[in-house]
């Protein structure tokens, strides 16, 4: 707020008193308005309004009397702060005026410092109401905010097209919106007071509530399960469950959202077929043109020279790259059909990177690489998908191996970084340019140099693990240097405590 | 010389693995079909029979299951040639094999000219 002038207005028919208070005043910074008479006075506060802080009147004056001034005002209705200047000994006027409102008085004649300090402390008061009119008004949108916001919940629980479905931790039903009331067959008039399990038949999905609302035991905090209801016949839903807790982290409800999904099945159906389809008539020439190059390999059908066979082994490695390509095809299509994140569980991300690497470690011993894991300090426990969380570190540390040198080295560090735990995967292999960096995420993205034409892939293993972590709300960033090496860190949220 | 009986619906598949198969002087009956491939094995009684499990008219698995119900033919070792659809359903694919099928073993398309050699020397009991 920017700082007002402080204005004050004079009416005295004296001269000699307006001049005077104008002369203490200004040095004070004051704006002063000065008037000989109430009419002209009373036109000044019609004017300026509530911009005038502070009116300084004289009580006998010609014409109209500051009295009839200060009922005037009162008439007028504009809040004021009037002092009133009264004459030597006349103490009973400046008492009915302070009854007809005036904040104070001061008696003629004054000394400068006794006009400042009546004048200053009006003003303080003029500046408190100011505030509290101000805190006033600031209170009342708040609630207006609050109520606004209320109705508005209100009204996208109610619009939305799936159905919500919340209890507190007893499991009774608090808010069951239009659209889960229709698929139970519910009315609203049914909910009040009455448990869950007295309400909807569905004991699958009740089962989810209770377990999400036992969570401190069990530390499961979201569940997401494909259900059909008995209300619904023929239809399959996606039930989604959370758990609801207070400041203090204590489980006060769950919500549960509820997606009709019967669509969306048939048309993943339809799809899975497709690729099914595809799949097999891609394999099918592919494989029978490999297994042609593998018979004339093996010299059954004559003697290939060193060329021949240079050319024909580079040819089966791509046609197995393409075979390679199809089953990656087929897990993404899974992957992007939202069967990421199946069931989270609290999971110690060593147990799964040690599994990892015992997997791994025989192919970088056949390349003579060191294969290094540490865990730096005891980490808490992440909520994720297990299986998940397997292919995200199969893809990066086998990656590594692969785009790593003989004699080099892979190394996995699981450490803490606030609330998360960060894991990096780090290798001495070849790096990657600084031009190609941003692309590696992308699906179907390859490097392409004369270093990796060499080593066969698909380009769809790292767009699979940004869409895996990223549905665990961590995030993955690379950093490389071009035949020093490349360290991909990931970042994945502890549990939560409590 | 042992006979063996394969049975596949890609006609250039069968003429790549009779090679493999010639080159180590086997006797080679090929069908190109399910239907076919259990006619042939009633037929010609072979030592082995390779198999491949996706086909049109009868899949691999039924003719196996058929040959397997018959105790005329059920000692005759089948080896299945599978098209594994995805890296992921792998291990699962490969457990639900060896449950529900009675085959004797399985290899997976392309097939590496040793290690089918290799299989199909060990179920005919002639290990190096």
């Amino acid at each position: 707020m920017t700082q007002k002038e402080k204005e004050i207005l004079v009416i005295d028919d004296e001269n000699v008193m307006r001049e005077g208070c104008k002369r203490i005043l200004a040095k004070d910074g004051w704006k002063i308005y000065l008037c000989e008479n109430g009419e002209q006075g009373l036109e000044v506060v019609n004017e300026k309004g509530l911009s005038l802080d502070v009116i300084l009147l004289d009580l006998m004056m010609p014409g109209i009397s500051g009295m009839e001034v200060l009922e005037k005002l009162n008439e007028m209705g504009i809040p004021h702060n009037v002092i009133v200047i009264t004459g030597y000994a006349t103490v009973d006027l400046a008492v009915e005026a302070m009854k007809k409102g005036a904040y104070d008085f001061i008696s003629k004649p004054f000394t400068p410092d006794q006009l400042r300090l009546v004048v200053n402390r009006a003003f303080e008061k003029r500046e408190l109401e100011r505030e509290a009119e101000r805190l006033k008004q600031e209170r009342e949108k708040s609630l207006r905010d609050i109520a606004t916001e209320k109705s508005r919940i209100k009204t996208i629980i109610n619009c939305m097209g799936d159905g919500v479905l919340v209890t507190n931790n007893q499991c009774l039903p608090v808010l069951i919106n239009p659209v889960a009331q229709r698929i139970f067959g519910i009315k609203e008039e049914d909910i009040l007071d009455k448990s869950l399990s007295n309400l909807i038949s569905e004991n699958e999905l009740i089962n989810m509530v209770k377990e999400v609302l036992q969570g401190s035991k069990k530390n499961i905090f979201s569940i997401s399960k494909e259900l059909s209801f008995s209300s619904q016949p023929g239809n399959i839903y996606r039930a989604h469950t959370a758990a609801v807790k207070d400041e203090s982290d204590e489980i006060i409800g769950a919500v549960t959202v509820i997606q009709d999904i019967t669509k969306m099945k048939e048309l993943d159906r339809m799809k899975d077929e497709f690729v099914a389809m595809v799949s097999h008539e891609l394999r099918a020439p592919v494989a029978a043109i490999e297994q042609h190059i593998s018979v004339i390999l093996e010299g059954m059908v004559g003697q290939l020279n060193e060329q021949q066979t240079k050319m024909l082994k580079r040819v089966k490695e791509r046609t197995k790259g393409l075979l390679d390509l199809v089953k990656d095809l087929l897990d993404l299509s899974k992957i992007e059909a939202g069967l990421v994140v199946q069931y989270k569980e609290p999971l110690k991300l060593k147990d799964i990177i040690g599994k990892v690497i015992d997997i791994l470690n025989p192919q970088a011993e056949a390349k003579n690489i060191t294969l290094d894991f540490k865990e730096e300090e005891e980490l808490p426990e992440i909520i994720a998908d297990k299986s998940n969380m397997e292919e995200v570190f199969m893809n990066l540390v086998s990656n590594a191996i692969k785009y790593t040198n003989e004699g080099g080295k892979v190394e996995v560090i699981l450490a803490k970084d606030g609330k998360y735990a960060k894991i990096e995967v780090a290798d001495t292999g070849i790096g990657i340019p600084k031009d190609e960096l941003p692309k590696i995420f992308e699906k179907f993205y390859r490097v392409k140099t004369e270093k990796t034409r060499a080593i066969v892939g698909t380009g769809l293993g790292l767009s699979i693990v940004k869409k895996i972590i990223e549905a665990h709300f961590g995030s993955i960033t690379v950093k490389s240097e071009e035949n020093k090496g490349t360290t991909f860190t990931i970042l994945l949220p502890f549990r939560p405590e409590g | 010389m042992a006979k063996i009986l394969l049975v596949d619906d890609d006609p250039d598949l069968v003429e790549a693995v009779t090679i493999i198969l010639e080159s180590k002087n086997y006797d080679v009956i090929a069908a190109y079909g399910g239907i076919e491939g259990l006619e042939k094995a009633k037929k010609e009684n072979p030592d082995l029979i390779v198999l491949d499990v996706m086909m049109p008219d009868k899949d691999g698995y039924e003719v196996c299951k058929e040959l397997k119900a018959d105790p005329e033919y059920s000692k005759i070792p089948i080896l299945l040639l599978t098209a594994v659809a995805s890296r992921i359903s792998t291990t699962r694919y490969t457990q639900q094999m060896g449950l529900e099928t009675e085959a004797d073993d399985y290899i997976d398309k392309p097939v590496e000219p040793k290690v089918l050699v290799e299989r199909i020397e060990t179920l005919l009991g002639k290990q190096k």
